[in-house]
């Protein structure tokens, strides 16, 4: 494996960082935008392209978050005060919650697989999209304005995310921030697990794990991501509807994941840009029809490149402990402990890797 | 008795049993191999074990607790261990993932090392970066038992593991499974139609036929006379 994606991902991140410093302000409003959902991609790519949990209704948790920033932002709910950042954290709560009584709901018991998940939770973001449409108190179907924007008066008085630059950094290292988070967890013992389901489950249970409960750990960390990026999302437009919870929104979010590369997290990030710009320019060119050409794109993308345009591009190297030379240093620890231990019977050191590392 | 099972009955449909009343026990530490034609439900039997099919009657008992019913993971979690026919590793996974994935389940054995795993089966040693799916087929199936023997467990269970494999690699799997067996007192199940590995392997074994235990026999008798053989695996 090369160490190409090594260096594209901290270009990308590097370049991220250098944006301010060379495009204009209102530009950097729309990369604040691409970051965020970028965030709500990653997400996907974590549940989907590490477990195979093909999810139709991520925007189920992106919209909740999304509401209960706007609703907390805005005093709405009762008994809590009304506080941007609490909105923050009590929106990321919401949607790992959320995704904690879906997981039980769908992953336990008679547990849905494959397709009869996909369609379960392309009829919930349905639902929950008439439901926000109906709901007068959260603004029915014109949904909410005037969402409080994260206030920075802390480190400057008056300011808040709503100033671009602002705006854009909150953006930035939230996103760098997830990416860090759920890549440390793709890299762990618990990727592989997550990996290992989507090769395939009884084969996982077999080796002695609870497909269910690791599927909702899952779930639920994909949940709180993408309420995150909703919430994040409330706070860039000032604005939601029930548009945000909906199909229409799950299915955005599934192309980002499936044209990026959905099992590379940057990929996936990356991807809702390339495919929002695209639009951005198609829309421009030929009005309406450019969703026709977005469609005939993912058909393409997801047929011809199942990695996605840029996953091996961002591919990171093999985490330090699944390489050979990674294990051998401990390998070797536990040889001398064991010699310790038996000192009139030496190890047989298995041929051809003798003493590496020493 | 690690394992008994008793009139045991189960299908892959419902009310459809292929297996019609099983009764069998297995001593810790033994041997055992389990033979029959296609089709007599010896798979089914130990998918039954692990827990992946439902039995419409009979008991289970492992290390004298009821298992039938049990999830998956639990029965896993109390020792029992399954390399599935057709070996199943994870293809994409290298060779070390595979048997990582083998103990972080089990958390009193995460630091464990594969030393040992990796004496039995050496030629995993020299190939643990390689991606698992690019390996020959005996390679394959002795990562599938290596990733089964890094759990620790009490009971393996082995379900034709000499299928498309070259006899001399047959050979030495079924070797090296009795001297760990031996070594480690480690119970071994195992559903084989070939002759060979059955013999290396194992003590004593049982026919399967018609959804029961038609007969069982002490290996050695075995090879002095093969008509037993003929009688329940020839066509």
């Amino acid at each position: 494996m090369t160490r190409l994606g090594l260096y594209t991902t901290i270009i990308f991140w590097l370049a991220m960082a250098m944006l301010p410093l060379v495009v204009r302000p209102w530009d950097l409003v729309m990369f604040s935008q691409l970051l965020i959902y970028g965030i709500a991609a990653m997400s996907l790519a974590l549940i989907w392209g590490q477990g195979g949990l093909l999810c139709f209704g991520q925007a189920l948790f992106f919209g909740v978050g999304a509401y209960v920033m706007a609703l907390t932002g805005k005093g709405l709910i009762p008994g809590i005060a009304a506080s941007a950042w609490l909105g923050l954290g009590l929106a990321t709560l919401s949607g790992a919650l959320v995704a904690l009584l879906a997981g039980f709901a769908l992953f336990f018991g008679q547990a849905l697989r494959g397709p009869y998940f996909g369609i379960v939770t392309i009829a919930a973001a349905v639902i929950v999209e008439r439901f926000a449409t109906n709901w007068r108190y959260i603004g029915g179907y014109n949904g909410l304005l005037d969402i409080e924007p994260l206030s920075f008066a802390l480190i400057w008085p008056g300011l808040d995310s709503a100033e671009p630059l602002a705006g854009y950094l909150t953006a930035l290292l939230a996103a760098f921030a997830v990416f860090l988070l759920l890549n440390a967890l793709v890299r762990s013992p618990f990727g592989t697990v997550l990996r290992g389901l989507r090769a395939d489950e009884q084969r996982v249970a077999s080796l002695g794990y609870s497909v269910g409960l690791w599927k909702t750990i899952a779930f639920c960390i994909g949940g709180g991501t993408a309420a995150l990026s909703g919430a994040l999302f409330a706070v860039q437009f000032s604005f939601v509807s029930p548009a945000v919870i909906g199909f229409a929104m799950s299915t955005e979010i599934l192309i980002w994941a499936a044209v990026g590369g959905k099992e590379v997290l940057l990929a996936a990030m990356a991807g809702a840009a390339v495919v929002k710009y695209f639009e951005a320019v198609l829309s421009d060119a030929i009005g309406h029809y450019y969703l026709l050409v977005i469609g005939i794109i993912f058909i393409v993308v997801v047929v011809a490149l199942p990695r996605g345009l840029l996953g091996r591009l961002f591919e990171l190297p093999r985490p330090q402990r699944l390489r050979a030379d990674g294990i051998s240093g401990h390998t070797q620890k536990h040889r001398e402990r064991a010699d310790a231990a038996a000192p009139m019977e030496p190890r047989q050191p298995a041929p051809g890797k003798q003493e590496d590392g020493t | 008795m690690i394992l008994e099972i008793s009139d045991f009955h189960a299908g892959y449909i419902r009310d459809a049993n292929v297996l019609q009343g099983v009764d069998l026990s297995v001593r810790a530490g033994e041997r055992l191999a389990i033979m029959g034609r296609n089709g007599m439900g010896k798979t089914l039997l130990v998918k039954s074990i692990m827990g992946l099919v439902r039995p419409s009657a009979g008991a289970i008992r492992f290390d004298g607790m009821a298992i039938t019913g049990m999830p998956t993971h639990r029965i896993s979690n109390l020792g029992v261990a399954y390399v599935p026919q057709g070996r199943e590793i994870f293809a994409d996974f290298t060779v070390l993932e595979n048997l990582r994935l083998g103990i972080i389940g089990k958390p009193a054995l995460r630091s464990e090392s594969f030393d040992q795993v990796f004496e039995w089966f050496p030629i995993l040693a020299e190939r643990k970066s390689q991606r698992a799916g690019t390996m020959s087929g005996g390679q394959m199936q002795q990562l599938a038992i290596a990733r089964a023997l890094v759990g620790r467990p009490k009971l393996l269970l082995l379900d034709e593991p000499s299928e498309g494999i070259q006899p001399s690699i047959v050979h030495e799997i079924a070797v090296t499974l009795n001297r760990i067996s031996a070594d480690e007192a480690l119970t071994v199940v195992v559903i084989e139609q070939n002759v060979e590995m059955v013999e290396r392997l194992s003590e004593r074994v049982l026919f399967l036929e018609n959804g029961r235990i038609a007969e069982q026999a002490n290996v050695h008798d075995l090879s002095e006379d093969p008509s037993v053989i003929e009688r329940y695996l020839g066509v």
